[in-house]
């Protein structure tokens, strides 16, 4: 199935950098990404981005086994963000690099806890979870919160000029 | 030689880039078929050309592809452009819809770009509102002749519309003053006048901006452009309203309004095939409503 997730050039610059900041003891950075959803009628999901936050530093655990830990209220505040306008919420971290980033084993597993969690606010929309390249992302998006989730197939940025990336892992 | 290899500059994989974008022209009238000629000739591969209007005597003196015979058989302007494509490159994938532009939004939606070249006002609010809620860049152009004393102004611009970026509001093509007045005056506007070559000027400067869009052809950072075209001096140039807006995110577009707001994920249980089929019901009944 496909599933496109198209961002705003201004959008993507900001969650980059904003990514980039380092924290006081999490070793990575985390955001939420907002998204609407369009069915097209050839098949698959179009996803569109609409607001994304950081997740705030004092929502970060400090749990040195794993890149970033986030809290409850870290959770919350996401899941507040995509709940005012029925929103797919997307997970988002980097992992720096060049081209094509995989999940870790580390990540797959947190999403699979987290992730169908968000249904229980917002059962309209798909949620998931990005990762990130300094060129390139892969992304997770499950449809149910008891069904697999399928990859992402491919990111639009809607910039100039406008760039094709990342997808399937 | 390829037939492209003049225009190498563009980027090394430009002429793959061209080939497999599609571009949807709205409104295939005096600027609408500049365009397509244009990005025929620069090699772009898919087309989706929208207008409802056939050709009239009155539109041989601008519009491109149109002939007298075209006139006489009051032909569809989305068919001369059609064929203008088609003879420079056989091939191309053109898709066309004889209707407004509002009875194919899911055509319009798979574009990778839209370019407007509608007459009122109102319609280019609305195409670009459809735009920014679909994340597509929109190139918008339009022009107008005004009597000023003894004299005629002609003048025009050229937006490249994209997502956050200033609108046709932020610049002040759009304002609700504009809106209401046409809104008054609707049915009572008359013949409006228009000429040929600032058409093609206008349209000349929205092909730069699609090829700045698609191709890597130059470094220099551009989130959006606004050009004015001033026919009577002959000078394209900046306008002072885009300098003064700066990097301002538009407040005119609010993101939330992004996709489809009765989109549910549950009426979709069965997968793929249920998603699509769910979004053809959603599409019967948009165009139901569309109809009414």
């Amino acid at each position: 199935m496909r599933a496109e997730l198209k961002i705003a050039g201004r959008m993507l610059a900001e969650i980059r950098s904003d990514l980039k900041r380092p924290h006081t003891f999490a070793h990575e950075r985390v955001g939420f990404l907002t998204a609407g959803i369009v069915a097209p009628p050839s098949g698959g999901l179009l996803l569109l981005s609409r607001e994304y936050a950081p997740v705030d530093d004092e929502d970060y655990l400090d749990e040195p086994g794993v890149g970033a830990m986030i809290g409850s209220d870290g959770m919350r505040k996401g899941l507040q963000m995509a709940y005012r306008a029925r929103s797919a919420l997307l997970h988002v971290h980097t992992h720096g690099g060049r081209g094509i980033p995989r999940f870790s084993g580390i990540d797959i597993r947190e999403s699979r806890k987290f992730v169908p969690s968000f249904f229980n606010a917002i059962p309209q929309s798909p949620h998931g979870a990005v990762v990130l390249s300094n060129d390139s992302a892969s992304g997770l998006l499950w449809l149910g919160p008891d069904r697999s989730p399928i990859a992402v197939t491919g990111f639009v940025r809607v910039g100039v000029p406008l760039q094709r990336f990342g997808g399937l892992q | 030689m390829n037939w492209l290899s003049r225009q190498s500059f563009l980027g090394p994989n430009s002429a793959k880039i061209l080939k497999s974008a599609r571009i949807g022209i709205v409104g295939l009238g005096g600027g609408g078929s500049h365009i397509a000629q244009q990005t025929a000739h620069v090699g772009i591969g898919k087309f989706l050309l929208i207008d409802p209007d056939r050709i009239e005597n009155h539109n041989l003196n601008r519009l491109v592809g149109g002939t007298a015979r075209a006139a006489w058989r009051r032909a569809r302007k989305v068919k001369i452009a059609r064929q203008l494509i088609k003879g420079i490159q056989p091939r191309a994938d053109v898709e066309i819809v004889c209707d407004v532009w509002q009875a194919a939004l899911d055509k319009l939606r798979e574009c990778d770009v839209v370019i407007g070249c509608v007459d009122s006002f109102g319609e280019r609010d609305q195409l670009e509102r459809f735009c920014r809620q679909n994340l597509l860049p929109y190139i918008d152009i339009g022009m107008a002749v005004t009597a000023v004393g003894p004299e005629y102004l002609v003048a025009g611009q050229a937006l490249l519309s994209m997502p956050d970026e200033p609108c046709l509001r932020c610049v002040g093509v759009v304002t609700d003053e504009r809106l209401e007045e046409e809104a008054r005056n609707y049915g009572d506007a008359g013949e409006q006048p228009q000429v040929v070559w600032p058409n093609g000027a206008l349209a000349s400067v929205a092909v730069g901006f699609l090829m700045q869009l698609l191709t890597p052809w130059h470094a220099a950072p551009l989130s959006g452009a606004f050009r004015e075209y001033d026919a009577n001096t002959n000078t394209v140039r900046e306008s002072p309203k885009w300098r003064t807006l700066g990097a301002r995110k538009c407040p005119h577009h609010p993101s939330n309004d992004r996709g489809d707001p009765s989109f549910d994920i549950r009426l979709c249980s069965d997968g793929g095939s249920g998603v699509k089929r769910s979004a053809a019901l959603w599409g019967r009944i948009r165009k139901i409503f569309s109809r009414s």
